[in-house]
Formats: C-alpha cells, sequence, structure tokens
C-alpha cells in the first residue's frame, strides 16, 4: 500500500501545533496561588519554562517556617534546558507538516505524549520533594504533604490552588490539532 | 464539513478550560449605596470593613508635633505621622536620617499643614508644615507618609501664619507670628519698632532631591502676622496674610495690641518679589537674601480692615480675599480686581513702615455682618462657592453666600472652633459634602480622662442643610487640617530595592560586620523571624564591640510584603528604629556602657517574633 501524503488542511493544522508549541514559551505552564486569611489576594508561584514568577522569596519565607526547602530557579535545573526541548519539538512538528507523511505524525504523537507523561512525572516529583522533604529542625512541625498536580489542597493556614496556564493549554490544543488529522485523512 | 467538528470542539474546550482558570467572573457586590438623602446619620458615617473612607484628613497635631491623619466620613483615626517630635513607635528622631532632622529639637508646634499644589488643586504629593514652636518647615512624601526634609528658618521666629504654597507650589510662605530682631539677635524692647522685625520666609521645595530651601526673606515691619492664603486662578502671583498689633505693643498684647480699629492685611506679589530678588534688590544679611520694604520698593501693599483679623481665605474662584474680623464681629469681603487697579492708579492712602496702604473704600465689596455671630476666625469654601466661617465666640459655622452677604444656614458646635475644614475647601474646585468644625473645647463630648480634655472634630454634612452628623475626640491640637480625595493620595507598600544604595543588604550570605578601627559597621538583614548580622558567624544574631566603639547599624528588611515592619532595639541602650518593608536603616551610636544587652524585634512581624532576637556584646575596657 502506498502511503499517500497527508491532506493540505491537515499539514496546516500540524503547522498550526507548531506555531502553539512556541507560542507556549512566552506564557506560564503551571501555577500555584497560596490563600491565607492575612493573604486573601493569594501569593502565586507562576512557573513558566523558563523562569519562576510570582511572590516567591514571600512564599519562601513564609514556607522556612514548616522547613521547607527554598522555591529557586536554581532548584529547577529543567527551566535552563526546557525551552531548548520546546523549540526542538515546535521545529519537528513544523517539519511535520512539511513533510506531509503519516509515519513520521505518528512518532510526533508518540513525542507528545512521551514528553507529556515526563512533564507530569517531573512536576510530581517535584511535588513531592518540597512537600515531603521537610526540615526536621523546623519551628513548626507538619506532616509530610505532596500537593496535588491540579485543585485544591490545605496545609496549616494556607489554602493551596493549582492551575494550568495559558501555556499547557496551547500544548493541549497543539497536540489535538495533531490528533485530528490521524481522523480526518484515516482513508488515504 | 463535519470534519470541522472535532476541531472546533477541541479548540473550544481548550479556550473554555483556560477562561474558567483565568477569567474574573467575581461581580462587585456593592449594595451599600443608597441615596445621601436616604441615608440616616449613622449610615453616612459608616463605612463597613472592606470599604474605605472617601477622604483623608491631615489635622494638624499642634504641640504634639504630630500630624494626625483621619479617614472622613467615618472619622476613624489611621495614623500618626511624627513631624517635629521625636516618636518611639516608628523610630522618628532615633534613626539616622530622621536624628539629624530633629537635631536637638525634642518638641514643635505644628500649626498650619499644606498640600502641595497643581493649578491651585491638591496634587496628592507633598504635605508642608511648619513649626512655630521652633521656626521650622517640614515636607512630608504622601508615598510614605515620611518626613523628607526639615528645615530651620533664621530670623523668621514663630512662623504661625504659615504655611501656604502657591498654587503650582513654587514657594511656601512663612510669615511670622513674632517680631524679633535679625538674627534673634539682643536688642531692648524700648527699640522694638526700630530694631524688630517680622520677617517672611520664601520656601522652595525642590521635589526632585526632597530637599527644602531659603529662596529670599522679606523683613516687614514688627507686627504679628496670623494666617495667609495664596491668591487662584486670576490673582495667582499674589498673596494675602492678616496681621495684628500694628500697635508695635512690647507687653500686654491682650489689651494693647487691641486697641487701634484698624490693622492691616499685607497684599504682596510674590512674582515681582522674585524678580527683585533676582534684579539684586536686596541685601544680604545673616546669609539670607532680605528684602527691606522701605528700601526695595514695590510688590507689597497695607489693606486696612478690621482690628485683628485672624484668617484670610481666597475665594475659589481667585477673585475675592475674605478677612474674619476675630473682634470685629464681621468678615470683610475685598477684591482682587479692585486692588490691581488701586495699585496701578496709586490710590494710596499714605505709607506706613514705608508700605503704601491702598484706600479702602476703593477694594473693599462689602462687610458681612450675620447677626449675633460673634468670633469670626476662618473661612472654607464649598463647591458651589458658599463661604462657612467658624465663630470662635459663638461657638457656631455660619454659612454665607460671598457675592450678596446673605446668611444661608448656622450650625451650632461644641465648643469654640478655631479653624474648620471642608473637603479641598481652600483649592480652586472644592467638593463640598463635608465641612469639620476643629473644635478648642471639647467639655461634655466624651468620657471624662480627668481635667485634661481631647480636642474635638466635628463632622458637619453640608449637602443640604447643614448638620452635626459625627463628633471624634482628637489629640491635642488640631489648628487648621486639610481634607484630600483619597485616591488622589497613590502610596506604596514596599520600599523598591535600591541596588545603588551602599548600605542596603538584600542577599543573606553578604550580611556582614566590618571593623575599621573603633568603627564597626553593620550591613545587617532583619527579616521574618530573626536578624543577621554577620552570614558566616557562629552565631548570625550577634553583634560584639569593644567598650568606647562607635557602632553602625544599616539594617534592611529584605520581607518585600506588605505589613510586614520590623523594629530594632537594644535593651537598656535607650535606641529603637523602624525598618519598614524593603527599606534600609541606619542608626549610628557609641558603646559606652560595656555589658550584655539583648537585641530584639519591637515591631510584631510573625509567630515567631517573640524569638526575633540576639544579642549586643560589648567587651569593658582594659
Amino acid at each position: 500500500m502506498k502511503a499517500k501524503k497527508l491532506s493540505l488542511v491537515s499539514s496546516l493544522l500540524i503547522a498550526l501545533a507548531a506555531v502553539l508549541v512556541g507560542l507556549s514559551l512566552f506564557f506560564p505552564w503551571w501555577q500555584m496561588v497560596f490563600f491565607a486569611p492575612q493573604y486573601p489576594e493569594g501569593l502565586n508561584i507562576i512557573v513558566y519554562p523558563n523562569k519562576l514568577e510570582g511572590e516567591i522569596d514571600i512564599v519562601n519565607g513564609l514556607n522556612h517556617y514548616i522547613g521547607m526547602e527554598n522555591f529557586s530557579e536554581e532548584n529547577f535545573p529543567e527551566l535552563a534546558y526546557l525551552p531548548y526541548l520546546v523549540i526542538g519539538l515546535a521545529v519537528i512538528t513544523l517539519l511535520t507538516a512539511i513533510l506531509r507523511k503519516k509515519a513520521v505524525l505518528y512518532g510526533l504523537i508518540g513525542l507528545f505524549i512521551i514528553g507529556g507523561a515526563l512533564g507530569v512525572w517531573d512536576l510530581t516529583r517535584a511535588l513531592r520533594k518540597f512537600g515531603t522533604n521537610l526540615s526536621p529542625t523546623a519551628p513548626i512541625k507538619i506532616d509530610p504533604f505532596v500537593p496535588p498536580l491540579l485543585g485544591h489542597n490545605t496545609v496549616a493556614n494556607f489554602v493551596t490552588e493549582s492551575i494550568l496556564g495559558y501555556g499547557s493549554y496551547f500544548l493541549i490544543a497543539a497536540f489535538i490539532l495533531l490528533l485530528i488529522p490521524v481522523w480526518k485523512d484515516r482513508r488515504r | 464539513m463535519k470534519k470541522w467538528i472535532p476541531i472546533a470542539s477541541g479548540l473550544l474546550a481548550g479556550f473554555v478550560a483556560a477562561t474558567i482558570s483565568f477569567a474574573d467572573f467575581s461581580k462587585s457586590t456593592n449594595d451599600q449605596v443608597a441615596s445621601s438623602n436616604t441615608k440616616s446619620d449613622a449610615e453616612k458615617v459608616y463605612v463597613p470593613f472592606g470599604e474605605k473612607d472617601d477622604y483623608y484628613l491631615f489635622a494638624s497635631g499642634g504641640h504634639s508635633g504630630q500630624m494626625f491623619i483621619y479617614g472622613v466620613p467615618s472619622m476613624r483615626h489611621i495614623r500618626t505621622v511624627p513631624v517635629f517630635s521625636p516618636d518611639s513607635a516608628t523610630g522618628y528622631g532615633f534613626d539616622e536620617h530622621s536624628k539629624k532632622l530633629l537635631g536637638d529639637y525634642t518638641w514643635g508646634d505644628l500649626h498650619h499643614p499644606a498640600f502641595s499644589e497643581t493649578n491651585g488643586d491638591y496634587d496628592g504629593k507633598y504635605m508642608f508644615a511648619t513649626d512655630v514652636g521652633n521656626s521650622r518647615a517640614a515636607a512630608m512624601d504622601l508615598e510614605t507618609f515620611t518626613v523628607k526634609d526639615i528645615i530651620n528658618v533664621p530670623n523668621t521666629s514663630g512662623p504661625h501664619c504659615a504655611a501656604f504654597v502657591t498654587q503650582n507650589t513654587e514657594y511656601m510662605f512663612l510669615p511670622t507670628r513674632f517680631a524679633v530682631p535679625i538674627g534673634s539677635e539682643y536688642k531692648s524692647l524700648d527699640d522694638y519698632s526700630e530694631q524688630y522685625r517680622g520677617v517672611m520666609s520664601a520656601v522652595t521645595f525642590d521635589q526632585n532631591k526632597d530637599k527644602l530651601n531659603i529662596a529670599y526673606q522679606v523683613a516687614l515691619p514688627p507686627w504679628s502676622y496670623d494666617l495667609s492664603d495664596a491668591g487662584k486662578k486670576s490673582s495667582a502671583d499674589w498673596a494675602v496674610m492678616t496681621t495684628y498689633n500694628t500697635e508695635e505693643a512690647t507687653t500686654n498684647l491682650e489689651i494693647n495690641a487691641s486697641q487701634a480699629d484698624r490693622d492691616f492685611i499685607v497684599l504682596f506679589n510674590w512674582k515681582e518679589l522674585e524678580k527683585m530678588v533676582a534684579d539684586g534688590q536686596y541685601d544680604e544679611v545673616t546669609g539670607q537674601k532680605m528684602i527691606f520694604p522701605e528700601k526695595h520698593k514695590g510688590g507689597i501693599y497695607l489693606v486696612p480692615v478690621a482690628k485683628s483679623p485672624h484668617g484670610v481665605d481666597v475665594t475659589p474662584d481667585g477673585k475675592h480675599f475674605i478677612a474674619s474680623g476675630k473682634l470685629a464681629p464681621s468678615m470683610t469681603v475685598f477684591s482682587f480686581e479692585k486692588a490691581f487697579k488701586a495699585i496701578e492708579k496709586q490710590d494710596f492712602a499714605g505709607e506706613r513702615n514705608g508700605i503704601p496702604i491702598i484706600n479702602y473704600d476703593s477694594i473693599m465689596e462689602r462687610e458681612v455682618n450675620p447677626e449675633n455671630a460673634l468670633g469670626p476666625l476662618h473661612t472654607q469654601f464649598d463647591d458651589k462657592g458658599m463661604a462657612y466661617t467658624t465663630m470662635f465666640i459663638s461657638s457656631e459655622i455660619v454659612k454665607w453666600d460671598p457675592k450678596t452677604g446673605e446668611t444661608l444656614d448656622r450650625v451650632p458646635v461644641q465648643y469654640s472652633p478655631g479653624h474648620s475644614v471642608a473637603a479641598e475647601g481652600d483649592t480652586v474646585s472644592p467638593d463640598g459634602k463635608w465641612l469639620i468644625a476643629l473644635n478648642k473645647i471639647a467639655k461634655d463630648s466624651y468620657l471624662s480622662v480627668g481635667p485634661s480634655h481631647p480636642e474635638s472634630m466635628q463632622l458637619i454634612d453640608i449637602s443640604g442643610k447643614m448638620k452635626v452628623i459625627q463628633s471624634s475626640p482628637v489629640n491635642p491640637e488640631p489648628h487648621y487640617a486639610q481634607i484630600i480625595k483619597a485616591d488622589k493620595i497613590k502610596t506604596i507598600e514596599v520600599y523598591p530595592k535600591d541596588e545603588n544604595n551602599k548600605l542596603a543588604t538584600y542577599k543573606q550570605d553578604q550580611a556582614r560586620i566590618e571593623r575599621n578601627g573603633n568603627e564597626v559597621h553593620v550591613y545587617g538583614i532583619a527579616m521574618r523571624s530573626k536578624f543577621i548580622f554577620d552570614a558566616k558567624a557562629k552565631r548570625p544574631d550577634v553583634i560584639e564591640v569593644n567598650q568606647g566603639d562607635k557602632v553602625f547599624l544599616h539594617l534592611t528588611n529584605t520581607d518585600f510584603d506588605e505589613d510586614i515592619t520590623h523594629g530594632f532595639a537594644i535593651n537598656q541602650y535607650n535606641l529603637n528604629m523602624e525598618v519598614q518593608p524593603g527599606q534600609t536603616n541606619t542608626i549610628e551610636f557609641t558603646a559606652d556602657k560595656a555589658g550584655t544587652f539583648p537585641m530584639y524585634c519591637t515591631n510584631f512581624c510573625s509567630a515567631l517574633h517573640q524569638e526575633m532576637t540576639g544579642y549586643f556584646l560589648v567587651k569593658p575596657k582594659n
């Protein structure tokens, strides 16, 4: 069976996916908001592919009471190389759009799945590391905990809410855009 | 085209999720607003938690040397800002900057506050104040509500007749209540008329450098200058001030300064004085550029007025000035336009102390004499240009129309109002709505605290018929006050990092103690909930010096978080200062007492504030 090329529409969709992947670099991927009685406005940890933003110093200042390690860009070596991986992924996606080969597309989808799974695993690992590796000399002793990847959690006087950022939605949208050609060109 | 459905739905799903996560669906639930006509008095002054007052009230603190900040209409006391007196609560007068500002003075008498202005309207940037007690002027920054500069004003002794700023804050003028010889030299009171002068100072403020400076002075006759106001709009280049004791009495002023039927309003053109100084028409005395009116002619005129007037206030349109009689039971309305014409035509009725006297009848518009209203002191204005004058003796506020002289309304206050203040009531565009009577006598008003009473501030709703709707006790002693729309003031919550500040230490590992001979320089950090003075030491929160060492402690609060202020005190060393979020503050002292002295954070900062301590060890000599 001679594999025909993917349709032009599919190619454009994949190209759009490449753009979305590239765009995601400039938006936060994940965010945790801390609420407490005296912080009704919330304190943020905002994770970009290449940096941390938000009231990191204040969160760190408060976390030291329960013996948590500081959040800092040095503690996340991923931030140094993640942008290159994202750019690479965008380039591969763009190549897939140009090559218009189903096999390559399958490979790309596989890459997305593996990358996504790794990302989720890495974040979970980080959350576990910070939540369970509490200093034994901390002034306030609390049980180790693992904040959820998404949703609410309560620690002492803080309620945290973890949410996805625009960047993650762009990646999810890109992934959906990649799936469409598979279905659309299923007879080719 | 069904193929597009999954694309659309996929994208839609993504963006719906994003919207849910990020969009702000919270509605403002402001159901407290009702028309002010339907509100009870209690509702008018009730500001529910979570909402804020519409106005700031800056009330002078008189001989406390402080400024009191209140919210209007709630009349809640929000803050006391020390200006001319030390304040251990904020470390004012203890840390190096404020210690230098105060010098050796331990008290002040803060009289008349004045906001900086742009085009005759408050701009919310600075607040100026003068000290009658020790002849100083101060500038407060309204980003931080802290005093940036204080200047000692020589020759002017007791600037009661101040401060008033010109319409674009070009000058703040400080006329004086007490006449003294130039340089406050010793001179016999028998030579009062010849040797004494009521020197007025023209002070400028450099907003870039936060620096007050004396531009020039005017050696006015040895009279007492009481209150003043700057012109507005068409009269912007002019200013007016009242005088008493033109009798030049030197004793028992109560009687001797109240003999002449007429005293004067001094009318002067500050643009002209400025030009005279630029042209060298002045004498250099005590290091100041001094204009002597009898010698350097021009720019200054006298307007006769009913005896011993207190306030003189320029109407919002800038066309009239109104003198309040105090000892004469009337307000006199004068026309600026007519005054300018009289000056042009040299329509003078002689001279006094070398200064031309303008013909009273040529510029007086009307004398207003509400029935039995006694002791008119000071006038404010509302949005329609109506005047509100405090009656000290008959204890009331009288509302009247400056254009017709008609009395419109009266309300009794408890008791003896000196000044009153209306919402932006001395600007080119008063807001109306609120007037506060600053009463000198509070008897019968509050729970007794013994023979010494607080003063009272009564809030009056002036949107319809005047009505006193709230009364608030206040520490001694508001003279004048100013009310500014809250949204004009833009404060900061945290001092920004200043990488150029060599005294600041932002990184914990850079906290250090440097010794240079017998000088010990500490670059320390205060943070929730510890001090770090020497990051590398076995005990980073300990400072050890030798007896007699000079200690320079530069402390940076690295909690860049709203309302996390740290204090720093050394037990038994009579030292305490405040370090606001992000701020670096310095305290200098000599370790003259040997021994062991705990140090601690005085401003509650966190659950472990109590643990925020260290030791100051002073090794004895020998």
